[in-house]
């Protein structure tokens, strides 16, 4: 896990680097002169060669000192107390929602197959993958905001501000849940041991509910870190369209800006928590799963 | 249903349970397809798809980066414009048709490659195990635990952005998502009887490969290839939606729905053409690959 972080650390540091144009082209007045761009670019290092500024930079980590942003001057610590935040609510809502709302979705689907309510939900969740999340980011903000006015349509930090995101960010991971969840189940569901639980005169809500459910999961919980990690990854985008405050919105704008303390340490950032959360998933896999925990 | 593209998944499908007969294989697999409604309705817009972006351009009567001031905000079935116009006056049709070439190129091109180098590693780890598997795997885990759409902005960072920097990340990324699922495939394959016979007798590693794994790794792997380019053709569009992929006027369909988000009041079209554009082509390909798996997957044949 260490071993991913620096080699992601370098592969970031060296991509951030080796770009055309540095800090000197976006933070200094467009007029300034090229003696007044040098001295910049020597203040922040930048003419050494690129393995000597990371050594540096990691010798800085390594003091607890990851630098200050380019642009407000604000540390790490203080952009990670705001943005993080938002960005961690955000998430987890996005996270909670998709499966929250897609495994009971998929339960219900496999347990009332090819009924109407079936194909109520498998339409849905088909529609929910084909549509890119900008593109519904789009057309909620047209209906909910321009039109109806309920919602704000961009901005923070409050309920009213949240939904619009979350239900962006949880609608393709709720329907892919949708659709993994209804197949797993129907695959259970035609095993001997459901047979077996059925004639014990289990209920068919204790059968489908309980039982069948359960192993069923599987895949799902293994695929839940993944998931996070989409979570994230799409976060760059939907936090950007809707002025989320979060993480995303401030990667993709020093980026851009060239804010090279706060690129490097939020992608870094973003990478282990998806390193975490990947790990977590293996960790609740052997818990739902008791075939795994004897190996 | 035309044979040309029956044939193309079909060919390759040849495992240990071809028959004898290929040209009742064809006829077999093309009546199933038609009785396949997913599998049908996910190739005819597939190939819709395919013949707008390939010919679309040339029958268009105007240039897609051309402004006519005089001409803005035409709505859809305007003489001269069967689409309408945008903001600028520029031909929705020409946008459109050149949007969907560059989504096909980047979502079927990225994907090619993907799948042939995730397959050469997936094949090689999951048949030969030992080191080359560990090392294999190890960076197939690295790879997998970057978001695409993060390296995607840090490639754009570094390249600056541009097609190239979404084209490369998705290459990147998408390589370790083929070499998972083909090494997975590999390692149940390498322990049938007829491969352990093979091995047996002698035949060597090499032509084991060729003649006895590559063939039945397709069928998996062109189901997973359906869904990649689908998943490529959103990232893109979503990574030039937020101005990190193509740059206006580079009419891909992300910044045609960007460009006309300002509009969505009143003149719609701008925006909902090529969304709906990017819509119809992601669900035709996820239904395309659900077909397939099905069609494709011998214990459903019944």
């Amino acid at each position: 896990m260490a071993v991913i972080l620096v080699l992601a650390s370098i592969a970031v540091f060296y991509a951030l680097r080796i770009a055309p144009g540095d800090p000197s082209g976006t933070q200094l007045n467009a007029a300034a002169r090229e003696e007044v761009r040098a001295a910049y670019r020597e203040r922040l290092g930048l003419n050494e060669p690129i393995w000597k500024q990371y050594f540096v930079y990691v010798g800085n980590v390594l003091h607890g000192d990851f630098g200050t942003s380019l642009i407000t001057g604000a540390t790490m610590t203080d952009l990670l107390k705001v943005y993080g935040k938002n960005s961690l609510i955000l998430g987890v809502t996005a996270f909670l929602l998709t499966h929250l709302l897609g495994i009971p979705l998929g339960i219900i689907a496999a347990a009332r197959r090819n009924s109407i309510v079936d194909g109520v939900i498998s339409t849905f969740s088909v529609l929910g993958m084909g549509i890119p999340n900008f593109w519904l980011a789009l057309l909620l903000i047209l209906v909910f905001s321009s039109k109806l006015h309920w919602l704000p349509s961009s901005g923070c930090c409050g309920v009213n501000y949240l939904v619009m995101p979350a239900v962006v960010l949880a609608a393709e991971g709720t329907a892919v849940t949708v659709r993994m969840m209804r197949s797993s189940m129907l695959e259970q569901l035609g095993q001997d041991f459901v047979r077996t639980h059925r004639s014990k005169g289990l209920s068919e809500w204790t059968v489908i509910g309980r039982r069948v459910s359960r192993t069923a999961l599987i895949p799902i919980v293994s695929l839940a870190g993944l998931r996070m990690g989409w979570i994230i990854g799409y976060a760059l985008i939907v936090e950007t369209i809707f002025r989320w405050p979060g993480v995303g919105y401030l990667l993709v704008d020093s980026v851009i800006r060239r804010d090279y303390p706060v690129a490097q340490f939020f992608s870094i950032v973003l990478v282990l928590v998806v390193v975490v959360s990947n790990l977590l998933a293996d960790l609740a896999y052997g818990i739902v799963d008791p075939r795994i925990r004897r190996h | 249903m035309t044979y040309a593209e029956i044939a193309a998944p079909e060919t390759s499908e040849v495992g240990p349970q071809a028959s004898a007969k290929p040209r009742n294989r064809y006829l077999d697999f093309g009546r199933r397809l038609v009785r396949n409604p997913q599998a049908l309705i996910g190739s005819v817009i597939c190939l819709t798809y395919l013949v707008l972006g390939i010919f679309g351009p040339m029958l268009a009567s105007h240039d897609y980066e051309t402004q006519n001031l005089m001409a803005t905000y035409l709505r859809p079935l305007s003489p001269n414009h069967i689409l309408g116009t945008d903001d600028l006056g520029r031909d929705m049709y020409a946008r459109l048709v050149t949007g969907i070439r560059i989504s096909l190129l980047i979502g079927f091109g990225v994907t090619a490659i993907a799948m042939v180098v995730g397959g050469f590693f997936g094949i090689l780890a999951g048949y030969f195990r030992g080191w080359v598997d560990t090392v294999i795997s190890g960076l197939v885990e690295f790879t997998w635990s970057f978001p695409l759409i993060l390296i995607a902005v840090v490639l754009a960072g570094a390249l600056g952005p541009g097609l190239w920097a979404t084209v490369l990340a998705i290459g990147l990324i998408n390589w370790a998502g083929f070499a998972r699922v083909i090494r997975g495939e590999v390692l149940t394959l390498r322990e049938q009887e007829y491969i352990q016979a093979a091995r047996a007798i002698g035949v060597s590693d090499r032509r084991i490969l060729v003649r006895h794994v590559l063939p039945n790794i397709v069928a998996p792997t062109l189901v997973m290839a359906s869904y990649y380019v689908a998943l490529a053709i959103i990232a893109e569009a979503g990574l030039s939606f937020i101005g990190m992929g193509a740059q206006p006027p580079l009419p891909s369909l992300g910044v045609m729905v960007a460009g006309g988000r300002n509009f969505l009041l009143f003149d719609h079209w701008i925006s909902t053409i090529p969304g709906v554009a990017i819509v119809l082509i992601v669900l035709g390909l996820n239904f395309l690959g659900d077909g397939l798996r099905d069609l494709l997957d011998p214990r459903l044949r019944r």
